[in-house]
């Protein structure tokens, strides 16, 4: 009877399975076979061969592949730091009773619905050349003495890929959170009030706590995103100047799809695969633990 | 639409089953051609395939659209090739992917058809060579070239001390804000820019298998270029990061005293509607330094043949047919397009035709010279923009920026066995 019934939920479970296999684990597992030959499509005469290792031992000797890893990381804690603060503080000032909120809510999520390509040309064009927007703003105000040309200077150029991602992202991160605001029950806050609590101790000791959880998911969803960031560089600053925005998709685009080195480039998507997936474990370590009241 | 789709098929399949036996009649030779020509130039394409079938009722051209953009295209032929599929037959190939396409093997030699090689520029010609045999017929010529106003200046400069004093003195008389626009942003159009400072010093990026940028004429080049901007003021820096539209606009809007840009930009800045340069301007060869000649970077279009195709006959009649001098002659009357035959130039015709007069265009072709003819150079042209970038927005010193260019690129050379360069170590 039991045995009928494990036989029948595996069953069950099989085509799911077999989807998750071919759709996800076949093209890793060609993609870490890939990684593991000299496969260069501008260099038939060269062959298809097994090298191990060596695709690996190159991108961890290539000083462009740290580069783009170091720029990656800036750009995730940066753009994440900021958009969980302003997302924070917008979530907040949503929660609260006024009117025209459903509005005001809505409005909010319009740099969200944006294609990041569209984003990404809008702030591309704010900010180019010596009469962009901002330039003749910044100039105006007398904070500039002449139009920088923000896209030549490399740390310059990181201005607009931050601004952007940030418009662009901080409203999913304030939905998030307003979600997470509204499971708190009132009465917690009635019971801090009734005790003398300021606001501050009602946000530090109450909110913060509870929105934890919250918190966590949104930094997955965008840490995970911010490492993986493709589109937006690729459109608005090209990874230039030199290489100096350039992240480690880019390059890894680049090796594989503008270079066509499909071993090397293998390689590469197999080293981001393992940092995002060690990310995404360590974080739901963290989430379980915090959804479980931290026993395990 | 559809439906006539449907209707056609349905023919098709009846006409199949009728004729049973019909495969041994020899039906037309049907030959596929993907083409991204717009406007114009499609339209002259078309009239001129039309032709040819008519006057070769034994071949059948069939064009399929593809995407406008280079690296789109690019790809997309090496699925179809990289994949062996016999169709397309005929390629149209950017200048830089012939040795590319050869060494790979998916194109067929011409050798074998005996094409008239002698009557083309030898620059286009050596662009399509790869290990001595001709892989591609060159179709129409791009070349770099200078535009200058010719209301704020009698001559042209010849040298680049001449440019950058004609662009102060016409800046000072309170000229245009630009004195010399060029496509400076870290792209493909980088390297042809860099290649013409490059050859008026008299420096080239390969020789054979060895990577010689780094060179005393190479760093001239590059400190030249560097100097126009922060020295002398006279490129502004936003051409960092233009391409060639960017360029155009500037000076059809009377922004800049001089740019280097491609013939395309000629045709659509004699519109008065939309230039405000409109009769005002000329071209000239890329200025030259010491030690150098005027250089002109060598682009256009290539016609190759497909090594798989079922019809290499039929692919080399049209491919023939597009590259005769009457076909030349009407594209450059239609769209402005450079033949690539020598002859042409002297001929009375093409002067009235074309916008530019044949003279002018014919000496700056000739001082054409192509970019380096190897199958990895897409890879090459990739170090080689990074690290010029990076030393013309100063985040590195141009020595450094070219030693640094010239290690890289030898040793992807010498990874692909094409390299006879010193193997150089990894900083």
């Amino acid at each position: 009877m039991e045995r009928q019934e494990a036989r029948a939920a595996w069953a069950l479970v099989l085509p799911a399975a077999l989807t998750i296999l071919l759709v996800a684990l076949f093209p890793l597992v060609w993609t870490v076979w890939e990684s593991l030959h000299l496969h260069d499509l501008r260099m038939p005469w060269l062959g298809k061969p097994f090298v191990g290792l060596d695709n690996y031992v190159e991108a961890l000797g290539d000083p462009r592949f740290w580069a783009a890893l170091g720029h990656t990381a800036f750009f995730a804690v940066t753009s994440v730091g900021l958009e969980l603060l302003i997302g924070l503080w917008l979530a907040l000032a949503l929660n609260r009773a006024f009117r025209g909120r459903g509005l005001v809510r809505a409005a909010v999520l319009v740099p969200w619905a944006i294609p990041t390509v569209v984003s990404a040309l809008l702030w591309r064009f704010m900010f180019e050349g010596q009469t962009g927007i901002v330039n003749s703003v910044l100039v105006g105000l007398g904070v500039l003495k002449e139009p920088l040309v923000w896209f030549i200077h490399p740390a310059g150029a990181w201005v607009p890929v931050i601004l952007a991602d940030v418009w662009k992202t901080t409203p999913f991160v304030a939905l998030l959170l307003l979600a997470g605001l509204q499971n708190i029950d009132a009465s917690l806050y009635e019971a801090a009030r009734i005790d003398g609590a300021s606001a501050w101790r009602q946000f530090r000791h109450v909110t913060l706590p509870l929105l934890k959880p919250a918190i966590l998911v949104a930094l997955i969803f965008r840490t995970l995103d911010a490492f993986r960031v493709f589109d937006l560089i690729y459109a608005l600053t090209g990874g230039g100047p030199g290489t100096s925005t350039e992240p480690i998709a880019l390059y890894t685009f680049n090796a594989l799809l503008q270079n066509l080195q499909f071993g090397y480039g293998s390689a590469l998507s197999v080293i981001v695969f393992l940092i995002t997936f060690s990310l995404a474990i360590l974080y739901i370590k963290l989430l379980g633990a915090e959804l479980t009241g931290g026993k395990r | 639409m559809s439906c006539r789709w449907v209707t056609c098929a349905l023919i098709t399949v009846l006409l199949a089953l009728g004729c049973g036996g019909g495969s041994e009649l020899p039906g037309p030779a049907v030959v596929t051609f993907p083409i991204s020509a717009l406007g114009a130039e499609g339209r002259v394409l078309v009239r001129q395939l039309a032709r040819f079938m008519k006057e070769n009722p034994g071949i059948k051209v069939v064009q399929r659209v593809t995407p406008d953009g280079a690296d789109q295209k690019h790809q997309l032929y090496v699925q179809w090739l990289n994949a062996g599929a016999s169709d397309p037959d005929i390629l149209q190939l950017d200048v830089i992917w012939t040795p590319e396409f050869a060494a790979a093997g998916w194109i067929l030699p011409l050798n074998q058809f005996q094409p008239d090689t002698a009557a083309f520029f030898p620059s286009t010609i050596a662009a399509n060579r790869w290990q001595d045999s001709l892989y591609a017929l060159p179709w129409f010529a791009d070349v770099g070239m200078l535009y200058w106003r010719t209301d704020l200046m009698k001559q042209p400069p010849a040298t680049f001390d001449e440019l950058v004093q004609q662009a102060q003195r016409v800046r000072q008389k309170g000229g245009p804000r630009y004195g010399f626009v060029w496509q400076g942003a870290r792209y493909e159009g980088l390297i042809t820019t860099f290649l013409e400072y490059l050859g008026a010093y008299g420096g080239r990026i390969l020789e054979g298998g060895r990577v010689v940028v780094n060179s005393e004429a190479g760093l001239r080049a590059l400190t030249e270029m560097r100097d126009e901007i922060y020295r002398h003021g006279v490129v502004p820096t936003t051409a960092l990061t233009w391409h060639e539209e960017e360029t155009r606009f500037a000076f059809q809007n009377g922004e800049a005293a001089f740019m280097r840009n491609w013939p395309y930009a000629f045709p659509l800045m004699e519109d008065s509607a939309e230039s405000r340069v409109a009769g005002k301007f000329a071209v000239a060869p890329m200025p030259a330094g010491p030690g150098g000649t005027h250089t002109a970077a060598i682009g256009g279009a290539q016609l190759a043949i497909n090594r798989r195709t079922e019809y290499p006959e039929a692919a080399w009649a049209v491919i023939d047919y597009l590259t005769q001098p009457e076909q030349m002659r009407e594209r450059a009357e239609v769209v402005g397009q450079f033949p690539t035959r020598t002859a042409l130039y002297d001929d009375p015709e093409l002067a009235s035709g074309l916008a530019i007069p044949p003279a002018t265009v014919r000496r700056i072709i000739e001082y054409s010279v192509p970019r380096p003819v190897t199958p990895i150079y897409t890879q090459l042209s990739e170090i080689l923009q990074i690290n010029l970038h990076r030393a013309l927005t100063r985040q590195a010193e141009p020595a450094a920026a070219l030693a640094r260019a010239q290690a890289e690129m030898q040793r992807v050379l010498n990874r692909a066995g094409l390299g006879t360069g010193e193997p150089v170590a990894r900083r």
